[in-house]
């Protein structure tokens, strides 16, 4: 009966590290492994080196490095059969390594998550389909965190919003048809935005068509596995293109701020030493990573997880409270320590403390090393740079004239700030006041041209493309939003949201948050009290009304969906749905007898976000559960995500990397 | 009714039974000697070929064209396939019956249904210079033995993939075989080749000789399970051992002059030796039992027996099961054999019935639990039926006792009474039936059309009929003479609304057959769109097949559709194809980036998508930058698609910039070369290699390392020639001043009398370069413009506290300059002279 069974990341990592172990035996003997990049991390965070090496694996190179060598007879890919590059990439290795070598060599390819057409006809036209073996390794979702699910899709952001290639809607799907496969049908699907609507429709044509699918011995529990789940509430679905604004924000939590500062890919972030010290040999942090030990800099890699347990206390924490919370702990260690003078009288004591000795120093270390990070990032939060930024986007969220920033923008560029910070900003502020002026626009473009060269011009094209930076559309849609909201529902109109919603939470108390403004000390992101629409409505409902917004009649019930916020929501760019699932009557009643016990068990509400989730928004989510739980609603949230983004990320998808003089 | 035992043998301390299966098998005209004969597994079809090297009696054109027969087991021929393409050099069965025939140049075939269609694929490495001489199959695949010595296996025959195995020592092989992967150690196939005196163990990766000095061997066989091996030397003596060749287990002379026609395993305890007419059947320790035929006598070794198959019967040897023979053993003392005699006794109503039950009362269950067994592995009707009998009374005596088996055994039992009817002809053993598995028996009846069969058994055990029904369409549309109209009513009546129905195949089988019509209509049955899109696109209708893709979502069959359009489609009309449909396009393009620009161009003219064709332009621009003049060129172009329209203007006023900007940029290459004291050192942006230090930079950068360099002249031509704003304008310099520690300069630009940046910047810009004293100049000139406090504040960064308190008390600000005072607590001079400046505005 495994639709009982509610979601257990541990299991998802300990299936796919089988999986890919399963598939590494398979290949006889030693062989070489090509990896594309963006998967080693995923894989790292599952599978360490030195488990790949039992298994056969002499050396690790990068698909996108085109350096396999010879040595081995066989060679190992594990790649993305979606992207044609990839592919071209793959069958020009394997030509090159049969040119080159003297030996015979044995190819198979393990693509992730599934061998597709196109890279059948690819390898085909270059003539190496017949000399590899080929294989699928459905790798989906993999666990970040005990709450976080991530199919770590670094392109998905790109591809939906530049390229409007849809891809990664369908693999979205596929990730959660695997979940509905083993734990029941998402009794109900709600979900804002456009894609967001597209991957409900996928979700339900696939179930359509699971039931017509003829591979029943494979999938033989499927029959009952699609009926309304009992361990999983709903599914909440967020198109990232709802709320680009809370992506563009510098995230002030503590995980953010890394983020922000030094970029976490998979769970690690690349410090340099000078900053934390070199890696203690024996240290707990030391991640072996997949990576080929090539010429190590001086960078060292943290793995930044809930293994670490100060970590876990601090990750979510909005950075102003970080300094004190280190402080306490330091406090706390330095009395244990000492007290070992005057408690330690017996062996029997002593022996004891013995034992915690190693707890203590893994929690030294860690104490160490998140002192040092939080120096270097206080070091980069004072910065003048920094807090102008900050003023910036802040004035911003808050509904400022835009036009009175603009002198503030004007001056970062002529200091040659980051090009990333100023075209957030601008992005910014083009996307909560639905476009910039077209004279104030051509300035900037000017103005950045100017400053980092014209090769940003295709930088340009690429935001307004991805409807981040555009020309506002005449006066009438801001002055009437109905008018055309109501119709084509292309943009948000922030002056609402922000009443009805209470987007802006001015006393922000952040060592006892009592809101999700928390996250960004003052702006509760749109994207997560859309979530809170379904989730808190009471909640809402109070915060809204205290600020003056339009009343939202009549008290709400238990029933979910978008009751009593449709016209808010509505004013929000994208569609709405609210789907419900219903199975065969006579499953639906077995099921009812044989979870006959399971009632009053915790459910969960997954939340999807298509196109990444931020750290601040992940941050924002776990203070929804935590408030969840204490009102007593017996839920928790499990998050889902194509990838993690930063606002540097999504502009990082624009930008053109290349100048005229050929860097 | 005969007794059970008649058909049993003593072979040692075992027995094994020799079952007639059929009798009047093949027709007698029919000269078997003269036909190599391959028998599927789990007694399967039989293949028949006409060995070529026999000479046989000529019967007139008709019979002499060369072919391959399929026959069931009870001789009904179930296909006969025509066959021209040259010599046979293996010919084998996988577990599922598909046909493989190995030529002698290296052609494959494998025939995955009995009727007749087929897959064919060639070995490759050398096979067709040196040829194949011969074949083994094991249950999945095959591996093949070349002219040279060279061995080839095939491990699926889904993607069948021909590897080379390592080459082993060029001398005439005697004789062959294999274990195969599941088996062996390495869990790779191995090879044991039987070449001089000894036996060599091939395997993907390397050759050992075992080190037997007994040979030659003329016959070499490995058992079923791949544990023991069988060896026929030249003195006619039969050695098994085990397979590793460390342990030989025994030995039998066979005293015959002639070498056999064959050695076969018999199950995993006997090997049979076969000549024209005479099997020796050699059980452990060398016991042997020897039957002699009529006929000419083929071996077809099964799991769990061995088939004999002669011109009129066919026969199955086996060694009794234990649980059988523990029923009917003379004289056994089993409690099931007590049971049955009760049964007997209870049929004459004799009152021994009871005291045979009472004798066995504490076994009872042990002997319900034998007789159901034993009534699985018995193949005559009557002692089934004797069994379950006597079972069925055991059951009814205990008051407890689980009947799940038994009743499980009687649905079996009716199974496989059904498949072996001769009409089918698949005399399945029990265990075979078991290994085999009742889905896989579905598809060999599907195979065989016997589709009402295959329906009643899966109804019967419960399993899905979807595959049949799809099956029974795809046969109708194949060979039905109805009109096409009343065909796809049939088979929509009868195939709707039923679960897991593939209308994908059955439309495909009706394209295949020609009739495209049927297909199209059937098609429309299909719930999944993405199964659709082969099948339409193999039919052309590539449009329908591009909607059938974007439908079901799933990128890769679109661009699946979209390459196959690109390919054969005109630009023209694959540019009209993919217009229509937004998401095509999308993807297009997002494809085309990497590869295919030309198309892209092309693309963006079409639609006059100025924008997107310029900017293809600039990136073009940017990738050729090693040579100046195309990147200008190119630029050109782009800003002359923009030319037109207006609301590109700003867009193509940047890109002519950018061309001026090149030509400036050139100049400056030309006039000031690269000076390594000017260079070394910078880290500002644009510290590029030392070929090109100007190029490249944006206009911002250029001015930067103008002033930098010392060229301000320069510097402001350049500002006005690009009308860069003045508050720009004034940010590069004092930044480039700064990081050119020029702070003569600043000061010179200090005296000017208003800045349009303000002064603050230069404060801080001169704090952070770390020269106070300059930086305290720029405090005045500040002004009002900063508050007291602040003003304050600058004096302490500076190190000049005490300017901070007379700052304070020119502002008449007590408070602050108190404060001030308290924070120097630490430096006692400061300390005193603010103490002093404090006393002064008290008192005032």
């Amino acid at each position: 009966m495994a639709p009982l069974v509610s979601i257990n990341p541990a299991d998802l990592a300990e299936k796919a590290r089988r999986d890919i172990l399963q598939l590494l035996e398979g290949v006889r003997g030693k062989k070489n492994l090509v990896i594309q990049k963006s998967l080693s991390g995923p894989l790292s965070l599952f599978v360490k080196f030195s488990t790949l090496q039992e298994y056969g694996v002499d050396k690790v190179f990068f698909l996108e490095n085109d350096n396999v060598d010879t040595s081995q007879k066989n060679v190992v890919f594990l790649a993305r059969g979606e992207k044609a590059h990839n592919i071209y990439a793959m069958a020009e290795q394997i030509k090159r390594v049969r040119r080159d070598s003297q030996t015979e060599h044995d190819f198979s390819v393990f693509w992730v998550p599934r061998r597709t057409l196109v890279s059948d006809q690819i390898l085909e036209e270059s003539g190496v389909l017949g000399e590899a073996s080929i294989l699928e390794y459905s790798l989906y979702f993999v666990p970040l965190a005990e709450d976080v699910l991530s199919l770590e899709y670094n392109d998905a952001f790109s591809d939906l919003y530049l390229r409007k290639d849809p891809s990664s809607i369908f693999l979205s799907a596929k990730a959660l048809m695997t979940l509905q496969e083993k734990h029941g049908l998402f009794p109900r699907i709600t979900g804002k935005g456009d894609n967001a609507k597209r991957l409900a429709d996928l979700l339900l044509r696939m179930r359509s068509e699971v039931s017509a699918g003829d591979d029943m011995m494979s999938s033989g529990n499927s029959i009952l596995g699609l009926t309304p789940s009992a361990s999983i509430e709903s599914l909440i679905i967020v198109d990232r293109k709802v709320d680009f604004p809370t992506a563009l924000l510098t995230q002030l939590t503590y995980e953010g701020l890394i983020d922000e500062v030094f970029g976490i890919q998979s769970n690690q972030t690349e410090i340099d030493s000078s900053i934390i010290g070199a890696a203690a040999p024996q240290s707990s942090q030391a991640s072996s990573s997949t990576a080929p030990s090539g010429p190590q800099s001086r960078m060292r890699k943290i793995q930044l997880d809930n293994s670490d347990s100060l970590y876990t206390t601090l990750r979510d924490s909005n950075f102003a409270i970080v300094g004190p919370l280190l402080n306490k702990v330091a406090r706390r260690l330095q009395t244990t320590y000492e007290s070992r003078h005057t408690a330690a009288k017996t062996t029997a004591e002593l022996r004891d403390f013995v034992s915690k000795l190693p707890g203590y120093q893994n929690e030294q270390a860690s104490l160490k090393l998140h002192t040092n990070l939080a120096e270097e990032i206080i070091k980069h939060t004072r910065s003048d740079i920094f807090s102008r930024v900050l003023e910036v986007q802040q004035n911003m969220a808050a509904g400022a004239d835009p036009a009175t920033q603009h002198d503030n923008i004007d001056e970062l560029i002529a200091r040659d700030v980051p090009l990333r910070s100023i075209l957030r900003l601008l992005c910014l502020e083009s996307t909560l006041s639905n476009g910039i002026k077209q004279k104030d626009l051509d300035i900037f473009k000017r103005a950045i041209v100017h400053a980092y060269g014209a090769q940003h011009l295709l930088t340009l094209s690429a935001l307004e493309k991805m409807g981040l930076l555009t020309v506002r559309s005449g006066g009438l849609a801001s002055i009437n939003p109905t008018a055309r909201g109501q119709a084509a529902n292309t943009y948000t109109n922030y002056q609402t949201a922000r009443k009805n919603l209470a987007l802006i939470f001015d006393e922000v108390n952040e060592s006892e948050p009592d809101d999700i403004a928390y996250v960004f000390s003052g702006y509760a992101p749109l994207s997560v009290r859309i979530v809170q629409c379904i989730l808190q409505k009471q909640k809402i409902t109070s915060l809204s009304s205290q600020r003056g917004g339009t009343p939202t009649a009549g008290t709400t019930n238990a029933t979910t969906g978008w009751k009593p916020f449709e016209d808010t929501v509505r004013q929000i760019r994208g569609a709405t749905f609210d789907e419900v699932q219903k199975g065969e009557e006579k499953a639906v009643k077995a099921r009812q007898i044989l979870s006959g016990s399971a009632h009053g068990a915790e459910k969960t509400v997954v939340v999807f976000f298509l196109g990444g989730v931020t750290r601040a928004e992940i941050a924002a989510l776990r203070f929804v559960g935590q408030q969840m739980k204490e009102e007593g609603k017996g839920r928790k949230i499990l998050i889902c995500t194509t990838g993690i983004v930063n606002g540097d990320g999504v502009i990082g998808a624009a930008i053109e990397e290349k100048g005229f003089g050929g860097k | 009714m005969s007794k059970p035992t008649a058909d049993w043998d003593r072979v040692g301390d075992r027995f094994y039974r020799k079952v007639k299966l059929y009798d009047e098998v093949f027709d007698q005209e029919l000269e078997l000697e003269n036909y190599l004969i391959a028998g599927a597994p789990y007694s399967g079809a039989v293949a028949l070929y006409r060995d070529e090297d026999r000479i046989h009696t000529y019967r007139g054109a008709q019979a002499a064209k060369a072919g391959i027969d399929i026959y069931s087991c009870a001789g009904k021929l179930i296909k006969h396939i025509n066959w021209d393409k040259g010599s046979i050099k293996g010919l084998g069965w996988s577990e599922d019956e598909k046909l493989l025939i190995v030529t002698n140049d290296g052609t494959v075939r494998c025939y995955y249904d009995l009727q007749g269609d087929f897959i064919p694929f060639t070995l490759g490495h050398g096979a067709e210079e040196h040829g194949v001489l011969s074949c083994r199959f094991w249950s999945t695949g095959f591996v093949a033995l070349l002219g040279n010595n060279n061995l080839i296996s095939v491990i699926n025959y889904h993607e069948p993939r021909p590897r080379l195995l390592s080459v082993p020592p060029e001398q005439t092989v005697e004789s062959w075989t294999l274990i195969p992967p599941a088996d062996s150690l390495s869990r790779s196939v191995e090879v044991l080749l039987a070449i001089g005196q000894t036996i060599f163990v091939v395997e993907a990766a390397d050759v050992q000789d075992t080190g037997l000095d007994k040979g030659p061997f003329r016959h070499i066989r490995v058992s079923p399970n791949g544990k023991f091996v069988a060896l026929y030397t030249e003195d006619g003596k039969v050695w098994v051992v085990t397979s590793d060749f460390q342990d030989r287990l025994s030995e039998y002379d066979s005293r015959a002059k002639t070498v056999p026609k064959d050695m076969q395993w018999c199950g995993n305890n006997a090997v049979v030796l076969a000549w024209e007419d005479e099997v020796h059947l050699v059980g452990p320790n060398g016991a042997a039992s020897k039957y002699y035929y009529d006929n000419w006598v083929h071996l077809l070794p099964d799991y769990d027996g061995l088939r004999i198959l002669t011109n009129t019967i066919c026969e199955f040897i086996q060694k009794v099961p234990d649980v059988t023979e523990s029923v009917f053993r003379l004289g056994s003392t089993h409690p099931s054999s007590v049971l049955l005699d009760a049964v007997d006794q209870l049929a004459l109503k004799s009152a021994k019935a009871d005291e045979d039950i009472q004798l066995i009362r504490a076994s009872l269950d042990e002997a319900v639990d034998t007789c159901v067994k034993a009534a699985g592995h018995e193949f005559s009707i009557h002692w089934q039926k004797q069994l379950l009998r006597a079972a069925s009374f055991g059951k009814s005596v205990l008051d407890l006792y689980n009947s799940d088996e038994f009743v499980d055994m009687c649905e079996t039992l009716r199974v496989l009474n059904a498949v072996r009817f001769f009409e089918v002809g698949m005399p399945l053993s029990y265990e075979q039936f078991i290994r085999l598995t009742p889905e896989k028996l579905i598809t060999r009846l599907i195979n065989r059309h016997e589709y009402l069969l295959a329906l009643r058994i899966s109804d019967y055990l419960r399993l899905p009929t979807d595959r049949i029904h799809v099956a029974w369409a795809s046969q109708k549309v194949r060979v039905s003479s109805d009109n096409e109209d009343a065909i796809c009513r049939l088979i929509v009546k009868k195939l709707q609304g039923k679960r897991g129905i593939s209308f994908e195949e059955v439309a495909r089988a009706a394209y295949d057959e020609g009739r495209a019509r049927l297909a199209t209509e059937l098609l429309d049955y299909e719930p999944r769109a993405g199964k659709q899109v082969p099948l339409l696109l193999s039919m052309k209708e590539d449009g329908i097949a591009l909607d059938k893709a974007i439908e079901s979502g799933d990128t890769d069959l679109i661009y699946h559709v979209l390459l196959h359009m690109r390919k054969k489609l005109p630009q023209a009309s694959f540019f009209r194809a993919i217009n229509s449909r937004p998401i095509a396009s999308s993807l297009v393009e997002a494809s085309a980036i990497d590869k295919d620009t030309e198309l892209l161009k092309d693309l963006y003219y079409q639609d006059d998508r100025r924008l997107d064709g310029s900017n293809l332009l600039v990136s073009e621009a940017i990738l050729a930058s090693s040579n100046t003049q195309s990147q200008a060129d190119k630029l050109k172009l782009a800003s002359k698609l923009l030319a037109d329209s207006k609301e590109y203007t700003t867009h193509r006023t940047a890109i002519d910039e950018q061309i001026k900007l090149l030509k400036y940029q050139e100049t400056l290459e030309r006039e000031l070369p690269p000076n390594p004291v000017a260079t070394s050192g910078v880290t500002s942006p644009g510290a590029t290699t030392d070929s090109s230090i100007w190029k490249g930079l944006s206009i911002n950068e250029t001015c930067f390392r103008l002033i930098r360099t010392g060229n301000s002249k320069r510097a402001s031509k350049l500002s006005s020639d690009f009308r860069i704003p003045e508050k720009t304008f004034w940010w590069l310099r004092l930044r480039a001043l700064v990081a050119k520690r020029d702070w003569a300069e600043i000061e010179e630009l200090g005296k000017t009398r208003r800045s349009p940046i303000g002064w603050e910047p230069f404060f801080n810009a001169l704090l952070a370069a770390g020269n106070p004293r300059l930086a305290s100049t720029f405090i005045a000139k500040c002004g009002n413009v900063v508050h007291l406090q602040e003003r304050m504040e600058m004096w302490v960064k500076c190190g000049m506290p005490v300017k901070a308190g007379e700052e304070a008390m020119k502002g008449k600000n007590l408070r602050a300059l108190e404060e001030l005072r308290d924070n120097m607590v630490g430096n006692s001079e400061v300390y005193r002279e603010l103490e002093g400046m404090v006393g002064v505005m008290g008192r005032r």
